[in-house]
């Protein structure tokens, strides 16, 4: 699919744009994605949240236990059988606080797992019924990362955030409450730190942030920079050019180290008073206290509890503090899977047509693929039952034209019309089924060859199955594996070499028996040996069928009833093989290329006349 | 401050060699050298705080047992407790601050210069390193493993240190003035070690079993978005997601199994350290009711305890990190062992450029036999071409020329001289390689080809490109030979970047090509262009040929016909035609291929 791989993302860009126009990320992004999949654990998460609460409030218990006993001890009613109670209470609340939380983070995670499931599928399902133009304009990893990583990552919202974020809510809450109902002026004491604390890390962060840039870039250069250093190695090596290639990405190492130090300067001084804030509210509390205390106005016992419940006040909003930055964090890939969800599905009509014939046509047809039109009101005819061939210089525009046939992409004018009607309006159930593709990189499923096969027609036999494997040219080495049909491919079938995954690809093409066909350069990659087998396999797919096939081996379409020379998003000229090498204009200069590449020898000793041959005007 | 999930997995840390906990942190310090002195500096300081803070603590226990005592509160001492309380603020905002400093730019410091030792390492490994594992994985090691060792430095660290700060300090008070009341508090703690070893351990082998799991049903649903295309084409979309529903659902099931189980031991650490304050509460109790201990201490202990407690809390966060650390330590150990090829003490000088082989034997895992005795010559300035079925061991011939590995057995020579014995720099000068994939470095046009020779002027690149049939597009580029390719630069067509790697190797001009010949089908004016650039660089060489062109494969002054890492026949096209072996197969084959036509 050589033509197809464009740089333009245009008619997606609107989000990104979008984005950077409001500028920063959508903090509740995640939440009204995650929000969209929660019905159904909607019980479960209650529970979780009650059971997280009253995790906190058994956490809460053993201090005030020890503030009792710390006020019997000071009044002197302190005995074994009030202690040995004291105690029990302490080591309930303990065990049974520490139950709960465990229970709330086991039923928070049920929660995330099952949302994350809801969402996966119903992700799925939208990305099925995109139009596959929608994949081919991103890299092979995004839908990955948007059904795989993205999502993954979002479990901690659900599975932490929830147990977490509310018990340091609640936590937060009932301290606040319970230290200004005892004491408003102490309650003030304690709080005091804290809103300080985190002013600064805001601003440290704001000062931080002026360098965001500057972060991102060094960062950005110094891996690419890695990664051009390890994919460019073997031709480093071999012109022994290690130093100037190390010492780019040293550069680029060292530059990344000293944006690095240079944040953490801009960063530490507030930053780092932060990190030592949140921990003292107890600094604050005692010496107010004692005024309190020397002017009479507050008790031991009082003070005791403030330093034990005031000693760590800014916990819990730390706690929260970090969720937030979770939330900020994966914002970015909740943002997107929104917007994959939102993507407009690929319209169907879904209804079934009734097809004069398997005439494919091409009416005015112009397409582009973002701002930039690739194809230029083409049109040409492939009537039922001929070779149409495609030939021209790279990007040109041949495969793309393949790709409409397939619906990959809906033209931008004009139309493409099967036996006379235009593919918008035949179902796409049944316009699969009447077309077929042969790519040069087949895609092969990690089950049995016997279940690649059989994709093609589920209703096939072990016999047809077999039919369509022999016909492929398949049969003889898919019986060389001591488990034959029942072989097992592994990763993307990697346990066959390129020329044999084709054929199985065949084979499955076989079996489906669509009236059209299209061989997108279906030979090229195999290796010379596998050459002739496929191209007998091809011979027995193509047998009868409208068929449509894009090459440059261009010996291979000699015979081709119709060759459609494609130049520049137009066709240059058509017609056969023999007409077209006498009208003497494009073709027929590809052709002379085309045997004159197969004439010229590679030979160290014998190549004074290959030069010569090279200053022939061309 | 990166939120950390125990319950997910960890990188790709399916090493199973889970290490302790503290050989993590030795395997750190090992690494840290010169920066020792500027880490343990971070770690002392945040120490130094947790101790200020211990001040204020301290400050509480002299106000509990003064009032305790009898005595009264009076603003003068209202007023030494203000200023006890503001020295531990400035030393706690001064420690913490210095610790920070310490530890972050430590921290930056030394994934700087460890990046820079382990490119400088990796430069000097044989490619055939790289080439037996995922790039990928080499990138990650210098990219997201070490921002973990920066976190694990500039956090973890410090974090435990601040852990035990307060406990280690209280607890020996306590024991000085009881040790009973000493002991009890130490008890909860050391009742929690060995469930906190146990369960660090459990979470970690969890982990990579869970990681294992999660990567084969992930396998499943990645295969569902590969092949989204496919199953579309063949109209198979509900049974395409009846599978991936299969897989997501056994997923989540597995998942939630998993954390059945990983919920356990995290919550009993929680309940063992805090278990802690009943003991305390009853011990310390007992003891003052014994009269062992005064009310001050009681109540000093009462006090305490949380404060003592809570930080230990926090390790279990800690100890996930060093986890992750370690497994990204251990990552980088893997390149940091990887040895690079033995340098000759007194590099051989070849006479001539003839190439040899002799009875090498060669395989990349003991038990998989790659090559098997293979011996040939290839005469100076000759041609010989290897033939095949795929998977018989050419690629590696040409690989072994270029010492991207080191034969297991047997040796190959160039001018008589054994290539293990020629350095390092005198052997690439001698080969250029040319491969199937071409590789553009981000830069111009110029840079890329002028890369084949350092130093050469604009004339000689031009010269090159011309002899590479490159100059007439490279000239049409609005920015000509200043045209920017690689990432975000020009789109040039698969035969265009063909011909300017061709250009940059008839720039180096050595005297040994290596030419692997490209199958993919391209356009026939590229094809014809490259088929004269190559035969341009070719001119006068010693040539070694992994050939797909029946025309290259006739004009060859010698064929090897390769088979299952074996040498079976041997000799010229005509010599080898009458031989009615594999090579007369091989030649119908491709012969029969060359003249097909569709219909």
């Amino acid at each position: 699919m050589a033509d197809i791989s464009v740089e333009g993302t245009e008619l997606d860009g609107a989000g990104e744009g979008k984005r950077t126009e409001t500028g920063g990320p959508d903090y509740l992004a995640s939440l009204k994605l995650l929000g969209r999949f929660l019905p159904g654990s909607r019980l479960a998460m209650g529970g979780a949240i009650l059971l997280a609460t009253a995790a906190v409030a058994c956490e809460l218990a053993p201090v005030v236990v020890v503030y009792k006993v710390v006020t019997a001890a000071l009044s002197g009613t302190l005995g074994p059988a009030y202690l040995a109670g004291a105690a029990g209470l302490a080591l309930l609340a303990v065990v049974v606080g520490y139950g709960l939380m465990g229970l709330a983070v086991g039923l928070s995670h049920v929660v995330a797992f099952d949302v994350l499931c809801r969402l996966r599928l119903a992700l799925a399902r939208h990305l099925a019924r995109l139009p596959i133009g929608w994949f081919a304009d991103r890299k092979s990893g995004d839908a990955k990362k948007l059904i795989i990583d993205e999502p993954e990552s979002m479990e901690l919202i659900f599975a932490h955030g929830i147990p977490e974020g509310v018990s340091a809510l609640a936590t937060w809450v009932a301290v606040s409450v319970w230290l200004f109902l005892v004491d408003w002026r102490m309650a003030l004491a304690t709080v005091a730190v804290t809103p300080v604390a985190f002013v600064l890390i805001s601003t440290g962060m704001a000062r931080g942030a002026r360098r965001a840039a500057d972060y991102q870039r060094a960062g950005a250069r110094m891996n690419a920079s890695v990664v051009e250093f390890l994919a460019g190695m073997a031709v480093v090596k071999i012109f022994n050019r290690t130093g100037e290639s190390f010492a780019e990405t040293a550069r680029a190492v060292r530059a990344y180290a000293e944006v690095e130090t240079a944040w953490a300067e801009d960063y530490l001084p507030l930053g780092g008073t932060f990190y030592a804030l949140v921990l003292t509210n107890v600094v604050v509390i005692l010496p107010v206290g004692a005024f309190l205390m020397a002017a009479g106005s507050l008790d031991l016992a009082t003070l005791v509890l403030f330093v034990i419940l005031g000693a760590n006040y800014s916990q819990p909003l730390m706690k929260l503090f970090n969720q937030f930055h979770t939330l900020a964090h994966i914002s970015m890939g909740s943002t997107r899977i929104a917007e994959a969800l939102a993507a407009e599905p690929q319209a169907d009509s879904g209804r079934t047509v009734a097809l004069a014939s398997h005439d494919v046509v091409f009416d005015e047809v112009s397409f582009g693929y973002g701002k930039e039109e690739v194809l230029h009101r083409v049109s040409f005819t492939a009537p039922a039952g001929s070779v149409t061939a495609l030939v021209g210089p790279s990007g040109a525009g041949k495969s793309t034209v393949a790709s409409l046939v397939a619906r990959f992409w809906d033209p931008r004018s004009g139309r493409v019309t099967l036996g006379g009607v235009d593919l918008r309006e035949i179902g796409l159930s049944q316009l699969m089924d009447m077309v077929a593709f042969v790519f040069q990189d087949s895609f092969l499923f990690s089950d049995t060859i016997a279940a690649n096969i059989r994709f093609g027609n589920p209703k096939a036999s072990d016999a047809e199955v077999e039919a369509a494997a022999r016909a492929a040219r398949a049969h003889d080495f898919i019986m060389a594996f001591p488990d034959g049909y029942a072989t097992r491919l592994g990763d993307r079938g990697q346990l066959l070499s390129g020329g044999e995954r084709q054929r199985i690809a065949i084979a499955r093409a076989i079996l489906k028996d669509a009236p059209v066909i299209v061989l997108d350069e279906a030979t090229a990659f195999a290796d010379p040996d596998n050459e002739a087998a496929i191209q007998e396999a091809i011979g027995e797919l193509t047998a009868g069928r409208t068929l449509l096939v894009v090459a440059h081996r261009l010996h291979t379409i000699m015979s081709a009833d119709q060759i459609l020379v494609v130049d520049g998003g137009r066709i240059a000229e058509a017609g056969r093989h023999d007409d077209l090498v006498a009208k003497g204009s494009l073709y027929a200069r590809l052709w002379r290329d085309y045997t004159e590449a197969r004439d010229v020898v590679l030979k160290p000793a014998g190549v004074s006349g290959q030069i010569a041959s090279e200053e022939r005007p061309s | 401050m990166t939120a950390i999930d125990p319950l997910v997995p960890v990188g790709e840390a399916a090493d199973a060699d889970v290490h302790s906990d503290l050989a993590s942190l030795l395997r750190v310090w090992r690494l840290a050298g010169p920066l020792r002195g500027k880490v343990a500096r971070g770690v002392a300081f945040r120490f130094l705080q947790s101790i200020c803070l211990g001040l204020a603590f301290g400050g509480v226990v002299w106000t509990v047992t003064g009032l305790a005592e009898g005595r009264t509160m009076d603003v003068g001492w209202a007023w030494q407790l203000t200023a006890l309380m503001a020295a531990s603020l400035c030393g706690q905002l001064l420690f913490g601050y210095l610790a920070a400093r310490d530890s972050w730019l430590a921290s930056f410091e030394l994934a700087g210069d460890l990046r820079l030792s382990i490119l400088d390492h990796l430069r000097r490994l044989p490619m055939g390193f790289h080439l037996s594992r995922h790039r990928g994985d080499t990138v990650t090691a210098l990219t997201s493993d070490m921002q973990m060792l920066e976190t694990f430095l500039s956090d973890a660290l410090g974090r435990i240190a601040q852990a035990f700060a307060l406990p280690i300090v209280a607890v020996l008070w306590f024991l000085s003035r009881d040790w009973a009341v000493g002991l009890a508090m130490l008890a909860s703690m050391a009742a929690a070690l060995p469930v906190f070893m146990w369960s660090s351990r459990r979470l970690a082998r969890l982990g990579v079993v869970r990681q294992d799991l999660q990567a084969a049903a992930g396998a499943r649903m990645i295969e569902f978005v590969q092949g989204i295309a496919t199953i579309r084409a063949f109209n198979r979309l509900a049974k395409g997601e009846e599978s991936f529903r299969a897989a997501l659902e056994a997923f989540r099931d597995l998942s939630i199994r998993m954390v059945a189980r990983l919920s356990v031991p995290m919550a009993l650490f929680g309940a063992t350290v805090m278990a802690g304050v009943p003991i305390v509460l009853v011990v310390s109790g007992l003891r003052h009711g014994a009269g062992a201990i005064d009310m001050a201490t009681l109540i000093a202990a009462l006090v305490l305890v949380f404060a003592v407690y809570s930080p230990l809390l926090g390790l279990s966060q800690v100890m996930e990190l060093v986890r992750m650390a370690d497994a990204s330590l251990t990552r980088m150990d893997r390149i940091l062992t990887a040895r690079p090829l033995p340098v000759a003490a007194r590099p051989a000088e070849p006479q001539g450029f003839a190439l040899r082989f002799d009875a090498v034997d060669f395989s990349y895992r003991a038990d998989r036999p790659v090559l098997s005795s293979v011996g040939f010559e290839v005469p100076e300035r000759s041609m010989t071409a290897i033939v095949g079925p795929s998977g018989s061991g050419k690629s590696t011939i040409l690989n072994l020329v270029a010492r991207f590995w080191d034969v297991s057995g047997g040796s190959i020579s160039i001018g008589g001289a054994d290539i293990r014995t020629i350095s390092e720099e005198r052997l690439a000068s001698l080969i250029t390689v040319v491969f199937q994939d071409v590789y553009l470095f981000a830069g111009t046009i110029f840079d890329n080809i002028a890369f084949g020779r350092s130093g050469a002027s604009r004339a000689e690149v031009e010269a090159a490109a011309r002899a590479a049939q490159a100059h007439e597009f490279i000239a049409a580029l609005p920015d000509g030979y200043e045209t920017r390719v690689g990432e975000g630069g020009a789109t040039l067509s698969g035969g265009e970047r063909q011909r300017i790697s061709i250009a940059r190797a008839i720039l180096k001009d050595a005297p040994i090509v290596l030419l692997d010949e490209a199958t993919a089908a391209i356009d026939p004016t590229n094809e014809l262009a490259i088929q004269k650039a190559l035969a341009r660089l070719v001119a006068e060489k010693t040539l070694v040929v992994v050939a797909h062109k029946l025309s290259t494969i006739r004009a060859a002054d010698q064929i090897l016909v390769l088979d299952g890492g074996r040498i079976v026949e041997r000799g010229s096209h005509d010599q080898l035609l009458e031989g009615e072996g594999l090579y007369h197969r091989l030649w119908q084959t491709r012969s029969r291929a060359a003249g097909w036509r569709i219909k």
